[in-house]
């Protein structure tokens, strides 16, 4: 075959001469000459990529590899440290980009009004489906999901692989030490979107929530010196000014907040029956609501039980341990209206719209919103509930001993 | 003589030697093959169905999955192929990086398939060892670039997702410089050798005319005599900037194919010095700015086809002016280069299979789909 290639020839390799009209056996002394010379090599490490000599494995639980920046393994959310309040605005482009679909969220709202805010209230990503793309960091356009480096997920427990925002949340410096150049290139901007969002976030809202009882402490404080200096100047408002700011701590503040919050998706799940809202998707959004109105339940009990941790006062603990105790309570009492709430609603739907199925289960994703479906989330609620009183005062008992729940 | 008879076996569908889940269904007589007839679809994934139903830049990631040893070359192929549809231009340094990491690819696949060969033949891990070795400084390189050693998911349409790192270069000529003593080590430790030649001499022999006729490409095809390869017979991306030679087998055994391969991995290796000494000059960013996320080809179909280092692979899309595909159609060199699997092995022994089998490297991730 004559064919011209442009810019290279057409090569014909050479084939080894017959085993026949050779020594016999000197091809294979040749092959263990090579292999002889490594085994020399193996007496001391390989000196970087032009060697192709020396060990080249590590021990690897003692010696850890270094990753570079780019490495991506699992997605995490970050958080600002310094005003507690996470990135995510819960625009929802992640969640449309993931090709195997695993990433879930809820957009937070306003208690006061019940308007969206930017800020995210749940959200969910199942690691034991993602692919590790990386494309949710990259379509981000507020930096707050990043790739994490992170590569010993294996677990005994499948549940732990459908993983929360307590979970997931990262400060910014875990990112920076991480990824420092990669970090370094959107930083500003980065910082610039979050300070914009935070203006439209009231309250505690959009705050991480291992952090969220540490900033309202600090802005209680911040409020009481105001408070304070105002008094000073006008002797007509002490009278009025520290009622107003012993009222609620910031752990009954914030199990209140739960329990407001708990009572409103209830009610939600059993208001779900108005007749313009379709019954397919009433059914799965009352579970939704009543499972999120748990998760928040068991937060608040958990943050209750964790804020002693924050205020440095030792004799604060005995205090403290009651009103985590209190928090922990409404968080379970929160818990079981709101299961009763899932309980009723697919009752409601079959009443008011008995033609189409209302079929709960078989919707929407079936195994976080299956626990909490029917009958069965009562007792499911109830154990949550039970678990996270468990969890407050145990927290309680951790942060009278001086125990930094920030470090584990 | 002894009346004999013949037998029907199966060979599979546990990994045959390591290639994946496959069944050979083998008419012996005595221990010679008389039938082989391929089943295969043990790890059939609906691959293409899921294409259509995900957008253009989310299959991105799913062809790192087809043949999961040279996921940079997959990448390239689909981008190509969307590119051609959507009609988005690549900037000159996009492709330089592109081929570089096919280029890189070649290497690893090469690297890995001549050990696993070996390691077929029975000589246990040493050879395969030395080949991953390798492999592992490339696939350091690519987590450096891409963040994933194997499923890279690098490329992006209109260019690749983030440049190449400032310590990636180094590492690279570092490379360089270790990598023709890695290959002539690699052809001293096998090319002679007596077990090698022995298991791999005048065995699984495909004529030219066969090897056409069953549309085989890639180092299978050149083993056989015929000097048929894309990136010089329709030159894509900048590879009409490089010499490189074609290596072609003058027989067509299994020893041809080895031989065919290590010659590559020294083309290969020339392309991506020129890449090196080229890559600096060449204009415009690592992607093309106004590339979107979200493609909308309009109404149409393509094909773009590159040679991946185990053949044609090549992507057919249609398109009906909607964010997803209407058609995607992968044409997978592995799974076409099985096909003559039968009349390769038929008059040689039982042994010689699985030595044929793994000369004509496949990964099962291609041929099921």
């Amino acid at each position: 075959m004559t064919v011209k290639i442009e810019r290279g020839q057409i090569v014909t390799v050479e084939r080894g001469q017959r085993a026949a009209r050779r020594i016999p056996g000197l091809g294979l002394l040749d092959g263990m000459a090579v292999v002889w010379k490594h085994w020399a090599g193996s007496f001391r490490k390989n000196q970087g990529f032009n060697d192709i000599h020396g060990v080249f494995t590590f021990e690897y639980p003692e010696e850890r590899p270094k990753l570079p920046e780019a490495y991506r393994n699992m997605p995490i959310l970050l958080y600002d440290e310094e005003t507690g309040h996470e990135l995510c605005t819960s625009c929802f482009q992640c969640e449309r980009i993931c090709p195997p679909q695993v990433i879930h969220m809820t957009q937070a709202k306003d208690p006061a009004t019940g308007k969206p805010v930017p800020a995210v209230a749940e959200f969910v990503i199942e690691y034991d489906a993602c692919m590790s793309c990386g494309f949710c960091a990259e379509v981000c356009p507020f930096d707050a999901i990043k790739m994490d480096h992170e590569f010993e997920l294996s677990t005994s427990d499948h549940q732990k692989l459908t993983v929360f925002k307590e979970q997931l949340n990262r400060p910014i410096s875990y990112y920076e030490r991480i990824a420092p150049t990669m970090w370094a290139e959107v930083r500003e901007g980065a910082m610039k979107k979050l300070q914009g969002n935070i203006k439209r976030r009231p309250d505690v809202i959009g705050m991480a929530p291992n952090l969220a009882e540490k900033i309202a402490a600090r802005r209680r404080e911040l409020e009481a010196a105001a408070a304070a200096a105002a008094a000073a100047a006008a002797p007509e408002a002490p009278a009025a000014a520290p009622a107003e700011g012993r009222k609620l701590t910031p752990e009954e503040k914030a199990a209140k907040l739960a329990a407001i919050k708990a009572a409103n998706a209830a009610k939600k799940g059993g208001g779900a029956t108005a007749p313009d809202t379709p019954a397919t998707e009433a059914a799965p959004a009352d579970e939704k609501a009543a499972r999120l109105a748990a998760i928040r339940a068991r937060n608040a009990a958990k943050q209750a039980g964790e804020a002693p941790a924050a205020a440095p006062a030792p004799e604060a603990a005995p205090a403290d341990e009651k009103a985590a105790r209190l928090a922990a309570i409404r968080a379970k009492n929160a818990a079981k209206k709101a299961a009763e709430g899932a309980d009723g609603a697919p009752e409601a739907t079959n009443v008011s719209a008995p033609e189409p199925a209302p079929a709960p289960p078989a919707d929407g994703r079936p195994a976080p919103s299956g626990e909490a479906a029917g009958t069965g989330a009562a007792p499911a609620d109830e154990k949550a509930a039970r678990l996270a009183a468990i969890r407050a005062k145990n927290a309680a008992k951790k942060a009278a001993e001086g125990h930094d729940p920030e470090g584990s | 003589m002894f009346k004999t008879e013949e037998l029907q076996i199966n060979i599979g569908p546990q990994h045959p030697s390591t290639h994946g889940v496959f069944r050979m269904l083998v008419t012996v007589d005595g221990e010679t093959i008389i039938d082989l007839k391929p089943v295969f679809g043990y790890l059939h994934r609906n691959h293409e169905q899921i294409a259509e139903q995900n957008t253009y830049l989310q299959n991105m990631p799913y062809t790192d999955r087809l043949d999961y040893f040279n996921s940079m070359a997959n990448n390239q192929a689909y981008a190509m192929a969307v590119e051609k549809l959507a009609g988005i231009e690549v900037p000159e340094r996009a492709e330089y990086i592109r081929v570089l990491m096919v280029e890189l690819t070649r290497i690893l696949n090469h690297a890995g398939a001549l050990g696993f060969l070996i390691n077929d033949m029975g000589m246990w891990q040493t050879q395969l060892a030395f080949g991953m070795r390798e492999r592992e400084k490339i696939l350091d390189l690519f987590e450096m670039a891409s963040g994933a050693r194997m499923m890279c998911n690098y490329f992006r349409f209109g260019g690749v997702v983030r440049d190449l790192p400032p310590e990636f270069m180094p590492k690279l000529k570092e490379l360089l410089v270790a990598m023709p003593a890695f290959v002539d080590e690699l052809e001293r430790l096998l090319r002679e050798n007596e077990i090698l030649m022995q298991r791999a001499e005048g065995i699984g022999v495909l004529p030219k005319e066969l090897a056409l006729a069953y549309s085989v490409t890639g180092p299978v095809l050149r083993g056989s005599g015929v000097p048929y390869d894309i990136r010089k017979a329709e030159p894509y991306s900048v590879y009409d900037r490089f010499d490189f030679d074609i290596p072609v087998g003058s027989v067509g055994d299994v020893y041809d194919r080895f031989l065919v391969r290590i010659e590559e991995m020294r083309q290969s290796k020339r392309i991506i010095e020129q890449i090196v000494e080229q890559l600096p000059d060449a204009r415009g960013g690592h992607i093309n700015p106004k590339a979107r996320q979200n493609v909308r080809p309009p109404v149409g179909d393509a094909y773009a086809r590159i040679e991946s280092p185990k053949g044609e692979l090549g992507f057919y899309l249609v398109s009906d002016g909607s964010a997803k595909p209407y058609r995607y159609k992968v044409r997978a060199p592995s799974f076409i280069n099985l096909a003559p699997l039968g009349d390769m092995c038929r008059g040689y022994k039982v042994a010689d299979v699985v030595v044929i089998l793994g000369s004509i490297d496949i990964v099962m991730g291609e041929v099921d789909r």
